[in-house]
């Protein structure tokens, strides 16, 4: 038995798969695949199949990664090209290895975000002395934080109609923020609905290393 | 368009309804086909997605190389109203083109609360309602389906019905239209040729007039086309296309699994189910096929599970060798097999261990009539010590929920009848509390559902009257008056969709302008609650001067011309006037394997009809 992690991309019509709905497709591609999956033992035996870090919906995402135990061995090109044959429009798989990092090492997660307005006003909002925001809670309740240390890290380009920055924002452990917040906060000072594609670049462990 | 669409997705709720691009979902290069079809599921993703049909006969056109199908479902109420604030037509999930530019455009008739969706539909697609509005430039409007047998209340707004079961002759008629587009294509002419072909009815080549009554004084056949339209049958499920894959959707949907036809038809004939009669007669697929159409499937789907589809599981004549066949992978690949309509007697007892049958089918009968007198009046071949046998059988095996489903307002009920059904209900509680062997420290809990009885075309109750609402809710409170105790738990459903139900299933052409009228004011899907809107509904009744009564409650003598005279299903109207006579002196008919009946379904020649007894 032994635990693979599978890097794959989410891109195109995939990205309005929710996170849910992508834990289903997975599961059943890899049925399709053939690939000898291991599965819990009980009443209702289902396989183990588990991801790094959910991705929002609509939200796409170069190298995401999901955990498979198998059963049997079975070498890692094989696998990366028997599911690339049965997974759906927008679904990857890019490389698979044996898994490094424990899922308690997911720290942050690199973001290019590309937003559809001047990278001037995107600049000057980072530029204030403070970015506030509304963030629900677990206990669905709201907190207002400040975004501004967060992005204190964000470069921004200018291309053509839209502003592109990149950022690493904090991922998986207590902290966490999505790049929506920012996205929300600008609108808010520009008075208008900002439209935004968020592309999520990578994971990464707290040394700034890939999460693997 | 496509930009102001992708700007939607994300406005609505699961939008994986409405991106197309699901596995195994079908794209060609439009340039490269010669006619697009636009197969459209008057209801939502999720419940269209899980029709079987549908799914048959996308595969199957898609089959044809140059062929294009694409799929098309009635979107949600926000998703709805973004598509029209923004101007964006109802498009094919595949392309994302608009569908008023295909060739065809295809309903599947499920049930006849869907139709109102069949306008919004067209409405949302931007392609005019009615028939005689549309011209070479515009698609063809075609449907088939269950409620075809019937299809007059959609005469004014559909070119072509197919009659029956469609993987033949939708296809001829895909052919013929290719033949008549290199040719020069003029609609006339093209719906002209269409109507030689068995299996379909061209409405407009069909005039009706109507008596002083308001009943109908003749159906005339125009152009020279037969008087009488016979629906076709697929003769050889064994040789008949099915797919070897399912579009497997993202999102969550009803049915979320493989399906495998194992038959066609049902040899019961209970005189109040359409679906008895008009897919006679019971043709049955091989052992040999059903096990290899449902291991490709789960193979090209990946599904955990798959069900086995049919009337009535139970009467697959050789079902324990079937069951053995499946389980034999199945149970090595992790796939599970679900069984609906099973009856949970008669299987031997390690088969049944192997299945975990209960676990599978549930506690669940459908007696639909309280007394033994009004079942076998229905032709209900299910007996009281039948159920409480088995019920006695899976308490000692700890189970403790049953749940039973019953009809009220079936022809010849009688307030006994109803406190029958609550009779029935207590002595399955009874069983329970008698049982030496009952799980200890736990109750037990029946649930009862009863719906409203419908009288439907090609039955033999397509000439009762339906109970009025006040009749059907006394019924209802009796009922309610008539239960003692706490373990059973009732459910209804509502009266008022049931008789919306029973105006359009019986409904004639008069009932075109209804339809169109309830367009105007924003009817759509009224299966969901939350859309049907009854006093809206009478309202528009009153405005077009029909009186929905005549249609609902009116007993019909056996002499009318019924409003689907022309249409041919096979069984015959003498046999189902004399099962008519029968049911009102609570006779019963045999089940076909036991006896044939002579219903007239075996001018085919197929099936149960031949088969030796
Ligand atoms: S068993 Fe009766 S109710 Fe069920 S499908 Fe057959 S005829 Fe209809
Ligand atoms: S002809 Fe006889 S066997 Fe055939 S469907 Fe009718 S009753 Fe059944």
């Amino acid at each position: 038995m032994k635990n693979v992690r599978i890097v794959f991309s989410k891109t195109g019509r995939a990205k309005y798969v929710s996170h849910l709905d992508l834990v289903r497709t997975m599961s059943r591609a890899v049925r399709r695949a053939g690939i000898p999956l291991w599965y819990t033992e009980g009443f209702n035996r289902h396989p183990y199949l588990t991801f790094a870090a959910p991705l929002s919906l609509g939200y796409e995402g170069l190298r995401e990664t999901m955990d498979l135990r198998l059963e049997e061995d079975m070498p890692y090109d094989r696998l990366v090209e028997r599911l690339n044959e049965v997974l759906p429009e927008g679904l990857t798989a890019v490389s698979a290895a044996e898994a490094v990092c424990k899922a308690g090492q997911l720290f942050a997660a690199e973001y290019r975000i590309t937003l559809y307005c001047s990278a001037e006003a995107v600049r000057a909002a980072l530029a204030l002395p403070e970015l506030p925001v509304e963030k629900k809670t677990k206990k669905k309740t709201t907190k207002t934080v400040d975004l501004k240390p967060y992005f204190a890290n964000a470069t921004v380009k200018e291309t053509g109609e839209t502003a592109v920055m990149t950022v690493t924002l904090p991922s998986g452990g207590a902290d966490n923020i999505n790049p929506g917040l920012f996205v929300t906060a600008l609108s808010g000072i520009l008075g208008s609905e900002i439209r935004v594609d968020v592309l999520r670049l990578r994971l990464l462990q707290a040394d700034g290393t890939e999460f693997l | 368009m496509k930009q102001k669409l992708e700007n939607l997705f994300l406005q609505v709720q699961k939008p994986a309804r409405y991106t197309g691009g699901e596995l195994n979902s079908v794209t060609k290069d439009p340039d490269q086909v010669a006619v697009r079809f636009a197969f459209c599921f008057p209801d939502l993703y999720e419940v269209g997605m899980s029709h079987l049909g549908m799914k048959i006969l996308y595969s199957q056109f898609n089959n044809e190389p140059d062929v294009w199908c694409e799929r098309v479902f009635a979107p949600d109420t926000d998703m709805e109203q973004l598509m029209r604030e923004n101007e964006i037509p109802l498009y094919g999930l595949e392309s994302r083109d608009p569908i008023r530019t295909f060739d065809f455009i295809g309903f599947t008739l499920q049930y006849e609360l869907s139709f109102t969706g069949i306008l919004n539909m067209l409405d949302l697609a931007g392609v005019p309602l009615r028939a005689a509005d549309r011209t070479e430039q515009h698609p063809l409007v075609v449907a088939g389906g269950p409620c075809a047998c019937n299809p007059e209340p959609l005469t004014d707004f559909v070119d072509i019905f197919f009659l029956g079961e469609g993987e033949e002759v939708d296809l001829e008629v895909i052919n013929l239209y290719k033949e008549h587009k290199q040719k020069g294509y003029n609609k006339k002419a093209f719906l002209r040729a269409c109507a030689d072909i068995e299996g379909v009815y061209v409405p407009s080549l069909y005039d009706v007039s109507y008596k002083e009554d308001g009943t109908i004084a003749a159906i005339t056949p125009l152009d020279g086309v037969e008087p009488v339209v016979r629906k076709r049958i697929i003769k050889d499920l064994d040789t008949c296309y099915y797919p070897e894959s399912f579009v497997v959707p993202y999102t969550d949907i009803v049915f979320d699994r493989a399906q495998s036809e194992i038959f066609r038809g049902c040899i019961r004939g209970c005189r109040f189910c359409q679906a008895g009669f008009i897919y006679r007669p019971v043709r049955e697929k091989s052992v040999d096929t059903i096990d290899r159409q449902s291991h490709d499937l789960c193979r090209n789907t990946g599904y955990e599970e798959f069900s086995l589809s049919s009337l009535s599981t139970s009467d697959y004549t050789k079902l324990e060798e079937l069951l053995d066949r499946l389980l034999d992978w199945a149970e090595q690949e992790h796939t599970n097999i679900s069984l609906p309509s099973l009856r949970v007697d008669g299987f031997s007892e390690e088969l049944a261990n192997r299945l975990n049958v209960l676990r599978r089918a549930g506690l669940t009968f459908a007696p639909e009539a309280g007394t033994q007198r009004l079942r076998d009046a229905i032709n209900k071949n299910l007996t009281e010590d039948e159920i409480l046998d088995t019920v006695t059988k899976a308490f000692k095996g700890g189970w403790t929920a049953v749940k039973l489903y019953f009809m009220l307002g079936l022809p010849t009920e009688t307030m006994e009848d109803i406190e029958g059904i609550a009779g029935l209900g207590q002595k399955v509680v009874n069983a329970f509390y008698t049982n030496p062997d009952k799980p200890k420290g736990k109750g037990v809990t029946v649930s009862m559902s009863t719906s409203c009885f419908v009288p439907k075309p090609f039955t033999p109750f397509q000439w009762e009257p339906q109970d009025t609402l006040e009749q059907l809710r006394e019924k209802q409170q009796h009922l309610v008056s008539s239960i003692h105790t706490k373990k059973i738990s009732l459910s209804y459903h509502d009266a008022k969709t049931s008789f919306l139900e029973a105006v359009l299933a019986r409904g004639d052409r008069r009932l075109c302008a209804v339809l169109e009228a309830g367009n105007k004011r924003g009817f759509n899907l009224d299966s969901w609650s939350e859309h049907f809107d009854f006093d809206a509904w009478m309202a528009v009744f009153e405005e077009c001067g029909v009186d929905p009564t005549f249609y609902a409650n009116r007993r019909r003598p056996y002499d009318e011309i019924l409003p689907w005279d022309h249409l041919d299903y096979g069984v015959t109207k003498a046999f189902l006037i004399n099962e008519s006579k029968l049911a009102h002196e609570a006779t019963t008919t045999p089940n076909c394997r036991q006896a044939c009946s002579g219903c007239g379904a075996a001018c085919w020649k197929e099936g149960v009809c031949v088969e030796k007894r």
